[in-house]
């Protein structure tokens, strides 16, 4: 930084700010979507969830213990989630299309629910009492506004000395239809999710070199079921989206590929992550019984429109072929000042000059 | 094979084995001592996934020789805490959330401890700097940098150590609380085994021979020389598929094995499984294929040309799909506006690049299931899929998704449990495959490079009149999931605005190029680069502030969206008011006003870097193996 004088500075880095808005629908596209899910309410008060899928890494396994663990009364660390199997497993297709909260989580509740029910109607037998004064969270069971109490692990106890192995199983489905071949008519999802992002980013007109520096990331994921869990798809999608924006690029010649290693091809390291602001909007979804929506791939659309909206507002450089790399900021810096768009008014009063 | 005798030190334990000299101390570690909490993500000293201590020193074990090791003071992701508690920098991985998918985790926090030895007064600068030669795809870093300075300030015991342990109090649900992930303690410890650790009694190693042509047919292939080596237990070919051969996400247009053509460069033709993966390897290379070019298709547009050469014979317009969307009537609607903007954009091919490469292990048990362990994102239709390809009831086919060290989309495509499978029935052993990272980049799918052509209709207003929007993807030898991704496009195209008038067409075609198919937004942040675009560059003309723009045609609850669905609900404006709030937006046309602007560089934002400036001393030191950042061209001044 020392060798520039503060006048030199101000003309080489230029600093500018662009936003962008964003919709995504939730579970697969155009088709109905299912998935199926086994609960078991187990010896010492634990759960034993088996659905067909398992972690990539998005946090599934948290969010399926957190939700088992709700619909129980049993505490997250007691449930116990079975591996994704074809063979041992209901079908919960596959881990992708941001399904993974909204058709696994609604089943686990579901299924985790029809376990409670069971175990419910013994211990309001036991206790003599109507089914719906009982609660039971964080591994107790109680019936409400009374001093009956005791711990899951012993009410699994003595529902299974009743002869009754509390279990559920369920199925959950979401409704989307096909496309018109035509026109594309249809109704392609049940649930919808938004976003808007705000990126700020540095310039300098020196090297071509774009920086980060601050995104604001807006989305509504429904109801939030692990705010950190939210935050990391989030900040994870960004970087993504800050890659595709200014430096990753697969590329075939005449179908031969020459990015053959992380040498040729860049990925973004901790160097080049902006500080990622995070703000979790929560339109729950009245339709599904968890109200949580999603947020795994929604989190990486508005990143590099905003960056280059940015990008435009710093240097007057509209960048329209990605990525924006610095030889490709460079050779637009080149070219006439404006962003290249034909643009036409109609009617327009004589006199307005054009932008 | 020639051999070393090694005898070191390993996690406090001395240790003595006797390997093949050409092996790395990350082979050393894995498959001799079994210590698989070190990972190989790429084999080139680019990534940081296989790093460890040597003499007190981090080192990227893939870039050196097991020989090194002789004497040696080694340091593995299993020797931190080993058999006590996690050490701090672990314990703030956890409590951060700073795992995702895992893969690189072991490696990053090789560095976080390195980082923290070296300098306990660390600064976020020199954390960042320190921590540049790991790559992470998932987290986007934060929560890692977040781990990293609260284990530094639990060991300078600046903060409390219970912090490490203590969480915010339980309310009166789980739901909505930041419960700590249950998979984190497998991960921040090197524990959790993904596919290329597993290791079962007896087991091949399978490689794979790829094709150097992008469009080629097959004349002959002769497997004689490579069957009769010794360690060679089975040499496939599509002639030894026993069903009906073919998988894809949505058409089944690709053979497992190259079957009669090649149609990219990568793509598979022949398999070895052998008893080791040298024997594997120099099996491959005995394998003789006569290709006979034929002419190569390298963009879309020349797919799409009057006589293009025909890729997939039941396609011989080159098109994998069309999707169009019909709505109102744009003439009337362009007709109607006051400005009429048109512009065109494109986005490029990107790799997904998760950190754990393609790997698999495949055997029939005792039930003659044949049983397939891969870190496949869909199970479901892969077991549908192998069924047929074998010619086996579907009860006989189990597919079991191991850890996923990171998918987007990319491990949606069953590119290599086919071939497993089937040398697994062949040998009647267990099969391994693990992909190297070159491997990976050139077989597996990326995201769709498309161009768009965008004409918008505008009212003085700022209301959106008419739309046409025409989409060109390069969709790559095979179909995967290029159907899918062209749905998705449409129907998010003109983004979260309700538009009376529009017309869109989102078509991919087939190329020679690498295959395109699903990742994170299956073709929803292409299209929504150029609507977001578009939507500027109408702000700027109609001298409108951009969030304003967007209010006036944003999608509201009763909106008919660009398939005709009404919708229920909306949250758009929910989410940008939360937006222009938390950015303190200040309003104004995106007219380059940046350099006028008052809302920049709070607190909320980080510094620009200046690379270089903090550790210039030990500069030397990183070098080794460094990646080569794209920050890093910036030199310090
Ligand atoms: S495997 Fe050694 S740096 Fe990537
Ligand atoms: S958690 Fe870092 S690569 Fe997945």
């Amino acid at each position: 930084m020392n060798a520039i004088t503060q006048t030199s500075a101000d003309t080489r880095r230029k600093r500018g700010r662009g936003m962008a808005a964003s919709w995504y629908g939730i579970a697969r596209t155009a088709t109905i979507d299912r998935a199926g899910a086994w609960a078991e309410i187990d010896d010492g008060g634990t759960i034993k969830v088996v659905t067909g899928v398992t972690e990539i890494g998005e946090g599934i396994l948290t969010v399926l213990a957190q939700v088992a663990a709700e619909e129980t009364g049993a505490r997250p660390e007691d449930v116990t989630i079975g591996d994704n199997d074809t063979a041992r497993s209901p079908e919960a297709a596959h881990a992708g299309a941001t399904r993974q909260t909204y058709m696994i989580g609604n089943s686990v509740a579901l299924a985790s629910r029809e376990a409670r029910k069971m175990l419910f109607e013994q211990i309001a037998e036991h206790w003599d009492t109507p089914e719906d004064s009982l609660r039971a969270f964080n591994g107790e069971i109680w019936v409400e506004g009374s001093n009956l109490r005791m711990t899951l692990s012993e009410a699994v106890a003595i529902c299974k000395g009743r002869g009754v192995v509390p279990v559920g199983a369920a199925s959950f489905t979401a409704h989307g239809t096909g496309l018109h071949p035509v026109d594309g008519k249809g109704s392609p999802w049940q649930t919808y999710v938004f976003g808007t992002q705000v990126a700020e980013v540095e310039v300098d007109t020196w090297t071509g070199e774009v920086q980060v520096l601050g995104i604001w990331a807006a989305h509504d994921v429904g109801r939030c079921i692990n705010p950190r869990g939210v935050e990391g798809q989030i900040e994870g999608g960004v970087v993504q989206g800050l890659g595709q924006a200014l430096m990753e690029e697969h590329i075939c010649e005449g179908g031969h590929p020459t990015t053959h290693g992380f040498a040729k091809y860049i990925l973004p390291t901790a160097l080049d992550v902006p500080q990622i602001n995070c703000i979790i909007v929560e339109d729950e979804d009245p339709t599904s019984p968890l109200r949580a929506k999603g947020i795994g791939e929604p989190a990486l659309v508005p990143t590099c429109p905003a960056i280059m909206n940015a990008i435009y507002d710093a240097i007057g450089v509209r960048m329209k072929s990605l990525p924006a790399t610095p030889e490709k900021i460079l050779a637009a810096l080149r070219m006439p000042p404006g962003g290249g768009a034909r643009i036409t008014w109609n009617n327009r009063p004589a006199g307005e000059t054009l932008t | 094979m020639s051999e070393t005798r090694i005898t070191c030190e390993v996690n406090g334990r001395k240790v003595a084995r006797t390997v093949a000299t050409h092996k790395r101390l990350l082979d050393l570690l894995r498959d001799d001592l079994n210590l698989t909490g070190t990972k190989e993500g790429c084999g080139a000293g680019e990534c940081g996934t296989c790093s460890v201590f040597v003499d007190g020193k981090l080192v990227k074990s893939c870039l050196v020789p097991a020989a090194r090791a002789e004497g040696a003071r080694i340091e593995t992701i299993e020797g931190l805490a080993g058999m006590g508690p996690l050490t701090p920098v672990q314990k703030a991985f956890h409590k951060t959330g700073a795992s995702q998918c895992g893969y690189c985790i072991p490696g990053m926090v090789m560095a976080a401890t390195n980082c923290l030895r070296l300098n306990p007064e660390a600064d976020i600068d020199e954390i960042k700097e320190r921590m540049g030669g790991n790559i992470c795809r998932c987290t986007g870093y934060t929560k890692i940098l977040e781990a990293v300075e609260i284990a530094r300030d639990v060991i300078a015991g600046r903060r409390p150590e219970g912090d490490l342990d203590t969480d915010e109090p339980l309310g009166d649900s789980f739901i909505g609380h930041n419960v700590r992930r249950i998979d984190a303690p497998a991960k921040v410890t090197g524990r959790l085994r993904y596919a290329a650790d597993m290791k079962l009694v007896d087991m091949l190693q399978m490689q794979v021979l790829r094709s150097p042509h992008p469009h080629a047919r097959i004349v002959s292939i002769d497997t004689s020389v490579a069957e009769a080596m010794e360690g060679v237990e089975c040499v496939i070919t599509a002639a030894d598929v026993p069903g009906k051969d073919g998988f894809g996400v949505f058409v089944h247009d690709q053979p497992i094995m190259a079957r009669g053509k090649v149609r990219h460069v990568g793509e598979a033709v022949a398999a070895v499984a052998a008893e080791d993966l040298l024997t594997a390897r120099r099996a491959v290379a005995a394998i003789k294929v006569e290709y006979e070019p034929l002419p190569v298709i390298g963009t879309p547009e020349d797919a799409i040309a009057p006589g293009a050469p025909v890729i997939h014979d039941y396609a011989p317009d080159n098109v994998v799909k069309h999707i169009p969307l019909r709505k109102g009537n744009p003439e009337a609607g362009f007709a109607e506006a006051d400005l009429i903007i048109e512009d065109s954009f494109s986005t490029q091919s990107v790799e997904h690049a998760y950190l754990e490469p393609e790997a698999g292990v495949a055997f029939v048990d005792h039930d003659d299931v044949v049983t397939v362990h891969s870190p496949s994102q869909n199970i479901t239709h892969h077991r549908h899929m192998l069924a047929d390809i074998l010619g086996l009831p579907i009860n006989k086919v189990r597919m079991v998704m191991s850890a996923v060290g990171g998918g987007f989309g990319g491990k949606e495509d069953m590119i290599y449990q086919g071939m497993l499978a089937l040398a697994a029935i062949r040998t009647r052993r267990p099969v391994q495959l693990n992909f190297t990272r070159e491997e990976s980049l050139i077989a597996s799918a990326k995201r769709h490079p498309s161009k768009v052509s965008y004409k918008m209709g505008l009212k003085r207003t700022g209301k959106i009149t008419a739309i046409t929007f025409d989409m060109l993807s390069d969709g790559g030898a095979y179909g995967m999931s290029s159907e899918g991704v062209m749905r998705k496009a449409a129907i998010l195209s003109c983004g979260p605005y309700e538009v009376h008038n529009l017309q869109v067409d989102t078509r991919a075609v087939y190329t020679n190029n690498t295959p395109s198919g699903a990742f994170r937004t299956f073709g929803g942040m292409q299209a929504q680069f150029a609507t977001e675009s578009m939507m500027d560059i109408a702000a700027e003309a109609l001298g409108m502030d951009p969030f304003e723009l967007r209010r006036i045609n944003m999608y509201r609850k009763g909106s008919i969206t660009h398939t005709q669905h009404r919708l229920d609900r909306a949250s758009l404006d929910m989410v940008l008011d939360a937006a222009e709030t938390a950015s303190r937006w200040e309003s104004g046309a995106p007219n380059v006003r940046g350099a006028a602007r008052s809302d920049m560089g709070g607190p909320d934002t980080r510094q620009p870097c200046t690379l270089g400036a903090r550790i210039v001393a030990e500069a030397a030191d990183l070098s080794q193996g460094d990646h080569p950042t794209k920050a890093s061209t910036e030199a310090a001044e």
